[in-house]
């Protein structure tokens, strides 16, 4: 098999995360109806089902762990961030336990999301089991919800001030990039079911080691790397908006100073 | 001496009664303006030296085959030339510059720790004394100044020199940590009223964002010194191959550290172009927001690419492929800058004095200094440059062409505020002429040099065609720098006699520096100007067509927090950095099990119930702070007394561990392991130690205090450090004992 007969035929269209798809479509128009930022919400949908099952999901699926590394981002920061946005302008999310909004259980719930499940034995059963993979991917939708609550909150008033943004931001883009340069330069396997020979039903195996060249030393620091460099800079982004919203002119705030 | 009190105080620099003692009103001032100067007369001092050193290098490399130095007295000068420069110019002069503008510019009184700023002063020359004693002890460093291991190491060096020079590192690195903080907390805490955070002048701004980079980075480079000087002094092989260690770890700490302390010392030069361009082109900054904003994009982007220092060690494509593309980012914000700089100058009625001169021509080197940085990110050009002549041009040209010209820039700006003197105009157009024309002879030819094929750092090359003419216009070229450093120095004293009275705001600039008298008095300000908008002086003069009104964030942008718990949050920052290193150490020697003790060695149950003891003392100092919020003084001394009875027993069980692993043959130099393992846990351990001896002072003020009701923020601030250290033991429990425990 070659690489342009895999893109085509490496999809894996899972009923799991069709239905979840369909009914979070569902729960989404009934409470909100079609509004203008139903664009963010299909957006939203899209990059969840591609992640789930496109043939990034079936090297995800014990060939590579670079592409499970990516999986993990894309599920804990990129589709819940798209979510907050798909939401109305004035909702508030004051609801709910208090204690979720604590600045530092989202921190918390964004940041243990990397380091829990890369520990080897956690990051080796979400591919072995198939519960666990669940598991796995609800928490880390979950947890990013978390993460993103005080910086992505569709009311400005629930949203941190911007100085204290940055800082959640910078500290947590610090703490995954030091995750990501253990795993970059460890001497060590991580997740050592991705160095096994898989159980290689596609016949893609070869591909991916000789015609890739992915070995799996290669594997691991490209999944380092990708946890290291361009998480931060979604983190990094994240701050930059922070940075505009600070020097954007605050609405009708009266001078106090003046 | 008559001479000198008689400048000094006809230049306001000293009062009527201070004449007597004119020496002990400097050498014991805790007034920032006093230690600004002390700063930049200490960096003046140290670019004599630097540029006399670099003058030597120069004249070896005049001709080919020359033999006017010894090969090992040419590496001791580019070693020193290299760290004085950076250490001991560039840092003291900016942070001399932060330590008398920052202050005025918000109008506070002093900095908000003045005896601490007094410190952070004397550790610059007590460190430069250091560094340069060891010309006496056997031979100065002459490893680069970068060290890189295992030169640096005693099998190759066994001289004292990196031993001097990564102990004044040390001093130094802590003196600039110590700045940084006080700057921080000084931008924090000390603004006068409707001076908002979005209000800050460019350079405080600055500042104010470096300071937090100094805060972060430093630590990384104390930790690998720390390290080094352990390989060193006691035998361990952290970055020594035979031993298990890795080399290439010195060279991640160092870059680490290496790469931001570049940014570390732009910065502020970012910002004195963003105060002088705009006086001089009498227009407002052309986006505020932007320059401000991607200064912070700057610092945070400086701490992800170090890797880029590295291409040519064999971190494999991989690696090197995410670092060109993060490194080429940097380019953005920094291009944003120069954009908008030269923004402010279109249309505008530029005047070129002195000072503006400078910052043209800083901004046109650094263009070009961007330019060959950016072809630095691409590793396939890396490879064939690294360690060429064209390396050295590119940095000179950050370092002296942006660097150097801002802060030359700055002091003809800012002289007349410092002294109440103009400094003469036409010296000073004879020095950047000098200036520019001798340093692009040097600089600019040695691009061309490089891509040649001459390397650094070698002591002399043969006559290859075209490089003997080359190296002698660069060579020149330094002279006529020398000259106009030497002219400068004649600008400053002669001014300093007899220039011309520069009234409160000789260049109608709209700053609150310029609010005051110059020199400004003791006290800074007698009345400040009202605060609406960025150019307060410029609102003052037009009353008819003011800046538009800067609006507040409610209480975000007007947020003072409490100086001394701020000052512990921010040191805390530092230490995680620290400690930080110290655990991904242990991570990265121990992923591979060695010969020797490993942590099996090591006794969970009893090191577990001395740290129960410890997490007990943050619940003890919990109930503390509670009993004084409540007022109850009985209380609250004795849950401080537990506090530091439970933290004494802590120390006192990991005193006894450490006997137990010493009687059965341990030592830090057994093995990776215990390296690892006495660093972290003992430098742990020693702020214990620490925040033992600040309970104890604090205990010691409640109860000797007369009035039972005072309030105590000693208390609140030693308490956050407190529980901080407890935290880390978190970690270190965590990795050092539990995790092996279960492998």
């Amino acid at each position: 098999m070659n690489t342009s007969d895999f893109l085509l035929t490496g999809w894996s269209w899972s009923p799991a995360a069709l239905a979840a798809g369909a009914v979070a479509l569902a729960v989404y128009l009934a409470l909100f109806g079609l509004n203008r930022r139903f664009g963010w919400f299909v957006a939203a949908l899209g990059v969840f089902l591609l992640t789930l099952c496109s043939p990034l999901a079936t090297l995800a699926d014990g060939y590579l762990f670079s592409a499970h590394m990516t999986q993990h981002i894309v599920l804990l920061l990129i589709v819940p961030a798209l979510l907050y946005f798909s939401l109305p302008v004035n909702l508030s999310l004051a609801r709910g336990p208090r204690i979720l909004a604590y600045p530092l259980v989202g921190w918390l719930a964004g940041v243990g999301a990397m380091w829990i499940w890369h520990a080897p034995a956690m990051c080796n059963a979400a591919v072995t089991s198939r519960p666990v993979y669940v598991v796995q991917v609800v928490s880390l939708l979950v947890l990013g919800g978390l993460f993103w609550r005080r910086i992505l909150a569709p009311r400005e008033s629930e949203r941190l001030s911007p100085p204290a943004a940055v800082l959640y931001l910078f500290s947590a883009c610090v703490t995954c990039s030091i995750l990501g340069i253990i795993i970059t330069f460890a001497p060590v396997t991580v997740c050592s079911i991705y160095s096994m020979p898989p159980p290689d039903t596609l016949g893609i195996s070869p591909m991916i080691r000789n015609g890739w060249g992915m070995t799996p030393e290669r594997d691991q620091q490209i999944g380092g790397l990708l946890m290291w460099v361009p998480m931060c800079f979604i983190y990094l982004a994240a701050i930059f908006a922070q940075i505009a919203r600070w020097f954007s002119e605050p609405q009708r705030l009266p001078d106090h100073t003046a | 001496m008559n001479g000198i009190t008689s400048v000094l105080s006809r230049a306001g620099l000293l009062t009527l009664e201070q004449r007597e003692h004119w020496r002990m009103a400097w050498l014991s001032t805790v007034d920032h303006k006093r230690i600004g100067i002390l700063y930049m007369v200490t960096a003046l001092a140290f670019f004599v030296i630097g540029g006399f050193e670099a003058l030597l290098i120069r004249l070896q490399l005049a001709t080919p085959v020359s033999t006017f130095l010894h090969p090992d007295t040419y590496n001791m000068l580019f070693t020193m030339h290299g760290t004085t420069m950076i250490f001991l110019v560039a840092m003291p002069a900016l942070f001399g510059l932060g330590n008398y503008i920052l202050p005025l510019q918000i109008g506070a009184r002093d900095m908000a720790f003045p005896r601490l700023n007094a410190f952070s002063f004397w550790l610059v020359p007590f460190g430069g004394l250091l560094l340069h004693f060891s010309f006496l002890a056997g031979g100065a460093p002459d490893v680069g100044w970068f060290a890189y291991a295992p030169l640096s190491e005693i099998p190759y060096s066994s001289q004292h020199g990196v031993d001097y020079w990564a102990l004044s590192l040390l001093v130094l690195g802590i003196g600039s940590v110590a700045g940084s903080i006080n700057f921080i907390v000084t931008v924090l805490t000390m603004r006068a009223p409707n001076m908002t955070l979005r209000r800050l002048p460019l350079f405080t701004w600055m500042t104010f964002i470096n300071s937090f980079l100094v805060v972060v980075a430093f630590p990384v480079l104390n930790a690998g010194l720390v390290m080094l000087l352990a390989d060193r002094q006691l035998a361990t092989h952290f970055f020594l191959p035979p031993g298990g260690g890795s080399a290439i770890m010195w060279q991640h700490i160092f870059w680490a550290f290496g790469h931001p302390e570049v940014y570390i010392v732009a910065i502020p030069a970012f910002g004195i172009l963003s105060e002088i361009i705009p006086v001089f082109s009498r227009k407002p900054i052309f986006g505020y927001e932007f320059v401000a904003g991607s200064t912070v994009a700057i610092a945070f982007l400086s701490l992800l690419v170090w890797a880029h220092h590295m291409f040519t060690v064999g971190l494999g494509h991989t690696i090197d492929l995410f670092f060109v593309a993060s490194s080429m980012l940097i380019a953005i914000p920094t291009g944003v800058k120069v954009l908008n700089w030269s923004a402010t100058m279109i249309g505008g009625r530029i005047k070129l004095n002195v000072p503006m001169l400078f910052c043209v021509a800083a901004l046109l080197q650094f263009l070009l200094a961007g330019l060959t940085g950016v072809s630095h990110a691409v590793a396939a050009l890396d490879w064939q440059t690294k360690n060429s002549y064209y390396l050295v041009a590119h940095f000179h040209f950050v370092f002296v062409g942006l660097i150097v010209f801002a802060i030359l820039g700055a002091v003809h700006y800012w002289f007349p505020k410092m002294s109440g003197h103009m400094l003469s105009e036409r010296l000073g157009k004879w020095t950047f002429w000098l200036m520019v024309i001798g340093f692009n002879m040097t600089f600019l030819t040695q691009h061309f040099l490089g891509l040649a094929g001459m390397p650094r750092r070698v002591f002399t090359y043969p006559d290859l065609p075209g490089w003997g003419w080359m190296n002698l216009v660069s060579t020149i070229g330094a002279f006529f720098m020398a000259a106009a450093a030497l002219l400068f120095v004649w600008n400053l004293a002669v001014s300093l006699w007899r220039g011309k009275a520069a009234g409160d705001n000789p260049w109608q600039a709209w700053t609150l520096e310029w609010a005051t008298t110059s020199p400004p008095p003791h006290e800074n300000f007698h009345e400040l100007p009202p605060l609406h908008s960025r150019r307060p002086l410029w609102d003052d003069a037009n009353p008819d067509r003011p800046d538009p009104v800067v609006g507040s964030r409610g209480n975000v942008d007007t947020f003072s927090p409490e100086k001394n718990k701020t000052s512990v949050v921010v040191f805390i920052i530092s230490e995680t950095g620290f400690f930080l290193v110290l655990i991904l150490a242990y991570l990265f020697y121990n992923a591979v099990p060695q010969p020797g003790p490993d942590a099996h060695d090591l006794n969970l149950v009893k090191t577990g119930i001395f740290s129960v003891c410890l997490f007990a003392s943050s619940f003890t100092l919990w109930r503390s702070e509670i009993c004084q919020s409540r007022g109850e003084h009985r209380g609250m001394t004795t849950w401080l007394a537990a506090t530091i009875a439970l933290g004494g027993v802590f120390i006192i069980g990991q005193g006894l561990e450490y006997w137990d692993l010493l009687a059965s043959g341990v030592r830090i130099s057994s093995n990776l392991f215990s390296a690892t393992f006495f660093t972290l846990t003992g430098f742990h351990g020693i702020h214990v130690c620490v925040g033992l001896l600040a309970l104890l002072i604090v205990l010691g003020i409640a109860l000797a205090s007369k009035s039972r009701h005072k309030p105590l923020p000693a208390l609140k601030a030693v308490g956050v450090y407190w529980h901080f250290v407890d935290a880390v033991w978190v970690v270190v429990l965590t990795v050092v004992y539990i995790i092996p425990y279960f492998r």
